[in-house]
């Protein structure tokens, strides 16, 4: 009995200590941050930048230009803004939106942008962008993203059958590895990272910070 | 009281709630940094992971494995001690030290930005290392 509570001891110890470890875990976790920036290297952008999808006008005053990835969380928390930020300014505000999967530490994200590339192909890019950041969470972990690829086609109202076909296209993954090679370029290191007038920016995803940077450079 | 094991155990405890709260911010979006610049760009970074499993998972295992041999020699019988967990504790936390010095030159010299909760991991692996005694220079202490 002595020796059994002497082997018991340690092994309780090591319990409640990952008990309390994962707590205070998830209390520092939970607690509000301020709001942190995209990619905070310094880069720049050749302008001469090929490829990549625009929304918004071609004569707007300001081009937020994206390198991301669909599985990137950060990715994923930062589009609200951007759409919100194309909503505030329609006629002066347009995004080209470039692919840069990290596949080493996101294995679905080639797949992704190459389902957004074969929904471009039926002339609905856009609407798949937006659908691939908002079920993230529904095909990121997935060991096969692809029938919910499929079903997010059929919900934008496109053919999810047609779409997986077209995915396997080499053309299309060709297209996003020239995004990709643009990206290594302007020494990209994380995801999401915006530049606007060849300039890398730093934006908190806060709304608010978004506006600011914009305004800053509508006056510029 | 054991000195060496009780820090080397409360060092390691630190260790994993800082691997635990990465590993759970690492899908919750952007990372804030308080001290240094960067954080989301080495978090996010392709060197964060190793064939796909995020580097806090490796670090969560480093440290429940230093925190577990520590406390068995806290609780060890003083009047016939075991010696293995300092030798593992010695030698897991001088690999977890070569590993931590690449990680601080990858942040340094290609991302050139800096993630505070990754610094404050690779100074607990070198206080362990120094605090942890050599196996091989030494009869080990209790």
């Amino acid at each position: 009995m002595k020796n059994m509570s002497k082997a018991t001891k340690p092994v309780i110890v090591i319990v409640l200590a990952i008990a309390v470890a994962a707590g205070a875990a998830v209390f520092l976790a939970r607690q509000p941050d301020e709001a942190a920036k995209t990619s905070e290297t310094a880069g720049t952008l050749d302008t001469k930048i090929v490829g990549g999808h625009f929304r918004g006008p071609e004569n707007a005053e300001v081009t937020l230009v994206e390198f991301g990835d669909y599985q990137c969380p950060s990715c994923g928390a930062y589009h609200p803004f951007v759409k919100e930020i194309l909503n505030r300014y329609p006629t002066k505000v347009r995004l080209e939106f470039h692919h840069f999967p990290l596949i080493t530490i996101h294995p679905n994200s080639m797949a992704a942008s190459k389902a957004a590339e074969a929904a471009g192909q039926q002339g609905h890019y856009w609407e798949m962008h937006d659908a691939l950041f908002e079920y993230q969470a529904q095909w990121s972990e997935r060991p096969d993203p692809k029938p919910v690829f499929a079903a997010l086609a059929n919900r934008i109202g496109i053919n999810g059958a047609i779409l997986l076909q077209d995915m396997e296209n080499p053309a299309l993954q060709q297209r996003i590895l020239k995004d990709v090679e643009q990206g290594d370029k302007a020494t990209i290191q994380a995801v999401p990272t915006f530049f606007i007038k060849g300039q890398q920016v730093h934006i908190k995803a806060s709304i608010d910070d978004f506006v600011q940077v914009i305004e800053a450079n509508l006056h510029k | 009281m054991k000195i060496r094991p009780t820090v080397i155990a409360l060092l390691s405890f630190i260790g994993m709630i800082d691997a635990l709260y990465l590993s759970m911010k690492r899908n919750a979006g952007p990372i804030p940094c308080h001290i240094t610049h960067g954080c989301t760009d080495v978090l996010t970074s392709k060197y964060s992971a190793v064939l796909g499993v995020p580097l806090s998972w490796f670090g969560l295992a480093f440290y429940l494995t230093i925190f577990s041999m520590a406390v068995l020699k806290i609780f060890d019988d003083e009047t016939n001690p075991v010696e293995f967990p300092f030798k593992v504790v010695f030698y897991l936390s001088g690999l977890g030290l070569i590993i931590s010095a690449m990680l601080v030159g990858i942040q340094a010299f290609i991302l050139k930005a800096f993630c505070e909760y990754c610094l404050l991991s690779a100074s607990l692996v070198l206080i362990i290392f120094l605090t942890a005694p050599n196996p091989g220079r030494h009869k080990l202490p209790a």
